[in-house]
């Protein structure tokens, strides 16, 4: 990796050299698309897109989540902040308030009603599905990001995991970065041992004893680190985000990158666990945004779920597996500062089965719609081997920003210019 | 499982499951993915593995001996006392001055930085190895037997000098004996440096010995002279290795010998220890990590448990310990501890005394002891149970989820300095605490919880079945409530996780 860039700091040295630069237009017009970059952050378990982008200005929202609801201008009747109003029907969480000056600055887009092709509503199944990038789970054996990779020549790729996720895994060879161990319990899980531990004589006591003294522990930090930024807070994501912006941020960086994060299953207190994780992947966007400035003018952060949740809150304060979901694009190259997607509405004869978002856009949409019109990736490429037998699903238009912001400081080239001309 | 009159097939084929799942994971350290299956006769597997060294042996090959560290050791004093005098020599380098001691202490400092240096790959390859044969080793009784031992014949590392020999010991003394008998195992590890060393058996100089009357000569000469300067060392018995051998290594603490035969015994050790340093530092062949030095034993018949025993030399104390290891209440001790690590933490009396009764008989040998463990109904009670200690649950976990080692130690060595058990630091020549009990508290269980995650965090997900790896490495032990909650997980990993944090996975049933 890098010898090209070794090989000119090697002979930089001599004034000769420095012509020696200039005289290679092919290298510079391949690094003007190989100083693009795109990450995908993948939020397991089911983000309740509902709750991160509240449509509080559909009269069905109010309904539907009760007490949970979030509105601009009113605080939860849970608790908590008013929403973070984007424009007449959507609104941020209030955990999200860097995304909400990466909205404002234009460099950030939510989309709405977001889902795989698979509808089911099984985690593995749904993650599989998103990450194998066919129209279903266990239609491919390797992943959709690594095939995106080996279909760019010179491309590397980095998953921030200690073992491959399967939407890096394939041809390609990619890097990966094993995260410190994690030291925070996700509360989800904590959730679904406490019955076990409670069922055990021996252990129960000791258990229960242990999450009173944990919740009270935990109490402290959250409350500290409330709106102070990237790092303040206890969770791994911030971390996770830092050392994938540091690495893409090198000039020999890898310019594809992939993370990862758990506990995101709202079943139960919803409310005040997503309050807490969203100001995690707040804190996420805030540290990649820090530890790759130099790059973020040229990135897409894609940020995806395998599944929404449902319309309606069910009896434990939380949702259950639903289907429309919500997903963001960050990045000085998004074409943001607007909500997009189609909203299909929450009203009862609006919903999937009576229950869940009804999804209007294909993931695999958004992906190659990005990998199209970011990493410049072909479009028969992309509905062959990228997203196999996808031809049929049109890649999104309109994600991305011109390519001549990052491209007129280094490629000068006519044909650019009219491209750029084309896109605004 | 209560009475087993009227037994119907099915209740049988499955105990026949439930004792493959004991053998795996109460007697062996945990199963791996298709280990069950390969279980057909449970005690038949497990009495096989008693019947040779335990295997896996090769993941030690190329480490060095205990006298190859012993010499490389005396090398680096002699440096290191180099460095010290370059150090006072030239004060004035270090500004204040004279500070070459306190900044021992420090991790960057020089002499720190050249006992890394030295032996610094020694210390990773012996932990890699140990943590290799542990997730791999096919003969994981044998294995379990080997720790076990380790523990009972316990040496601290947080005592310095013993740092470079724990793993040596459990290497070149118990592992060839594991499966022989107690005598010679118990004088393998008696003679091994890090006992010696441990328990300060080195230094204990007979008051009586040749060595001692000399020295004591020489400061009465001084004396007489009125000779200032440092008084020489006063020689003496130490008692600590001989009342550790009778309270923890053989009789037990209720094995009715007196503060009287710990003196006796005792005085029949001086004269074990090790290579002198200078013969060593010097590079003179010394032949034997283990050296009986006959000017410091202390001379005479000495009486142990109404027993008389001729000064033979170092042949004295052998005789003393070949007693000590056929003494009934040491197979009662030796019993009690094995029936403890294996069947439960209060085992049952009449499992006691059949496995004393085989040791007894035997003459000694210990596979005599296992084979009436092994034998015996109520090692397959349905009461019989142990607490994972925080050792086994890390190995458990990373032969569960076949996670790769690595070429470092630290990240597992890690997480049990964070479950409080780190390898070869029990703190105490007891070893560590094998009772449920100690083990069980809410920031325990707390931390195993955070470490399912990190274990998880490494297990392959390609062609990852979580249900099935579940069963396959609980058997019939997995509750179906266990299984409801891993189907429930949002991801595969997180099902690992639910696994490895279930109180199913921290017992040994």
């Amino acid at each position: 990796m890098s010898s090209r860039r070794d090989f000119l700091r090697g002979v930089g040295a001599s004034a000769a050299s420095a012509a020696t630069l200039t005289l290679w237009p092919g290298t510079s017009s391949a690094t003007t698309g190989a100083d693009t970059r795109l990450v995908v952050l993948m939020l397991r378990g089911g983000l309740d897109g509902l709750h991160a982008v509240p449509p509080w200005g559909d009269p069905a929202y109010v309904r539907l989540r009760g007490p949970m609801a979030l509105t601009p201008g009113t605080p939860a009747t849970e608790g908590g902040s008013p929403a973070l109003k984007l424009d007449g029907t959507f609104a941020l969480h209030p955990s999200l308030a860097f995304a909400e000056q990466l909205y404002t600055a234009g460099e950030f887009l939510p989309l709405v009603a977001t889902a795989p092709p698979y509808w089911g509503r099984s985690h593995f199944d749904a993650q599989d599905c998103v990450e194998n990038g066919t129209a279903v789970p266990h239609g491919a054996r390797t992943g959709w990001l690594n095939r995106a990779v080996a279909a760019l020549p010179g491309m590397d790729g980095v998953a921030i995991a200690t073992v491959m996720p399967l939407m890096m895994r394939g041809p390609a060879t990619v890097a990966s970065w094993s995260p410190p161990l994690p030291t925070q319990i996700d509360p989800i899980l904590l959730q679904r041992l406490e019955p076990l531990y409670g069922d055990d004589p021996r252990l129960a006591g000791a258990f229960a004893q242990a999450i009173t003294s944990q919740s009270q522990n935990a109490a402290m930090p959250t409350a500290m680190s409330s709106g102070s930024g990237a790092g303040a807070g206890a969770g791994r994501l911030p971390a996770l985000m830092q050392a994938a912006g540091t690495f893409m941020a090198r000039n020999d960086g890898p310019r594809i990158g992939f993370v990862e994060d758990y506990g995101w299953d709202t079943h139960a207190n919803e409310a005040a666990i997503l309050s807490r994780k969203l100001q995690e992947l707040d804190e996420g966007f805030a540290a990649f945004h820090a530890a790759a400035a130099t790059v973020w003018p040229r990135t897409v952060l894609i940020v995806v779920t395998e599944f929404g949740r449902t319309a309606a809150i069910n009896g434990t304060r939380g949702t259950d597996h639903g289907t429309g979901a919500a997903m963001f694009l960050a990045g000085g190259a998004v074409r943001g500062g607007r909500v997009g997607g189609q909203w299909p509405g929450m009203a009862t004869g609006e919903l999937y089965q009576q229950r869940d978002i009804h999804a209007t856009t294909d993931i695999r949409a958004v992906f190659k719609g990005a990998l199209a019109a970011h990493l410049g990736l072909d479009e028969g490429v992309l509905a062959t081997r990228v997203f196999p037998d996808s031809g049929a699903l049109a890649p999104a238009q309109g994600l991305v920003r011109g390519r001549a912001m990052s491209r007129q400081t280094y490629d000068q080239s006519p044909s650019v210019r009219a491209n750029a001309s084309v896109s605004d | 499982m209560s009475a087993c009159a009227g037994a119907t097939t099915d209740s049988l084929v499955s105990s026949e499951h439930a004792a493959a799942a004991s053998a795996a994971n109460r007697f062996g350290l945990g199963a791996r993915p298709g280990d069950l299956s390969q279980i057909h006769d449970a005690v038949a597997w497990l009495w096989a593995q008693t019947q040779r060294a335990p295997a896996g042996s090769d993941a030690f090959d190329g480490l060095p001996g205990s006298l190859d560290y012993l010499q490389r050791e005396a090398e680096l004093t002699r440096r290191r006392r180099t460095l010290r005098r370059d150090a006072v020599d030239a004060p004035t380098t270090a500004g204040t001055g004279g500070n070459a001691a306190t900044a021992e202490g420090k991790p960057d400092n020089p002499l720190a930085r050249l006992y890394v240096m030295t032996f610094g790959d020694d210390l990773r390859r012996e932990a890699v190895a140990r943590w290799q044969v542990a997730v791999s080793t096919e003969t994981p009784f044998s294995e379990r037997l080997v720790r076990f031992w380790s523990n009972h014949f316990a040496v601290s590392v947080d005592k310095g000098p013993t740092r470079l020999y724990a793993a040596p010991m459990e290497r070149e003394a118990i592992r060839p004996h594991v499966n022989g008998r107690f005598v010679d195992l118990l004088l393998a590890v008696e003679t091994h440096p890090a006992m010696l060393r441990y328990l300060d058996q080195a230094q204990s100089v007979g008051p009586d010995s040749r060595l001692a009357r000399r020295v004591d000569a020489r400061t009465d000469d001084r004396a007489a002279a009125g000779a200032g300067g440092r008084p020489a060392r006063k020689l003496g018995l130490n008692e600590n290795l001989g009342r550790e051998i009778m309270e923890l290594h053989t009789l037990g603490v209720d094995g009715g010998y007196t503060q009287a035969d710990v003196t006796e015994f005792s005085r029949a050790l001086t004269g074990w220890s090790l290579p002198a340093p200078i013969q060593l530092e010097r590079g003179i062949d010394v032949g034997s990590a283990f050296v009986f030095r006959p000017g410091a034993h202390e001379p005479g018949t000495r009486t142990v448990l109404g027993r008389r025993y001729s000064d033979d030399g170092m042949q004295q104390a052998r005789a003393i310990l070949a007693d000590l290891a056929l003494h009934p209440a040491t197979a009662k001790h030796l019993a009690t501890q094995l029936a403890r690590h294996f069947v439960a933490d209060n085992p049952p009396p009449a499992l006691i005394e059949r496995m004393a009764r085989a040791y007894r008989d035997s003459g000694g040998e210990l596979t005599a002891l296992y084979s009436a463990l092994i034998h015996s109904p109520q090692a397959w009670a349905a009461d019989a149970r142990k607490f994972r200690t925080p050792q086994d649950f890390v190995v458990a976990g990373l032969r569960a989820g076949v996670i790769a080692i690595g070429a470092g130690p630290q990240p597992w060595e890690g997480l049990l300095q964070r479950l409080g058990q780190p390898t070869f630091m029990p703190r105490s020549p007891s070893g560590y605490t094998d009772v449920a009990g100690d083990w069980i508290a809410p920031d325990a269980l707390w931390k195993r919880v955070q470490i399912a995650q990190a274990m998880a965090e490494r297990v392959s997900r390609e062609d990852l079945d979580p249900p099935a790896l579940a069963r396959a490495v609980l058997g019939p032990a997995l509750h179906p409530d266990t299984l409801a909650a891993m189907a429930h997980a949002e991801a595969p990993q997180q099902a690992v996780t639910i696994l490895f944090a279930s109180p199913d996975f921290q017992w040994r049933v």
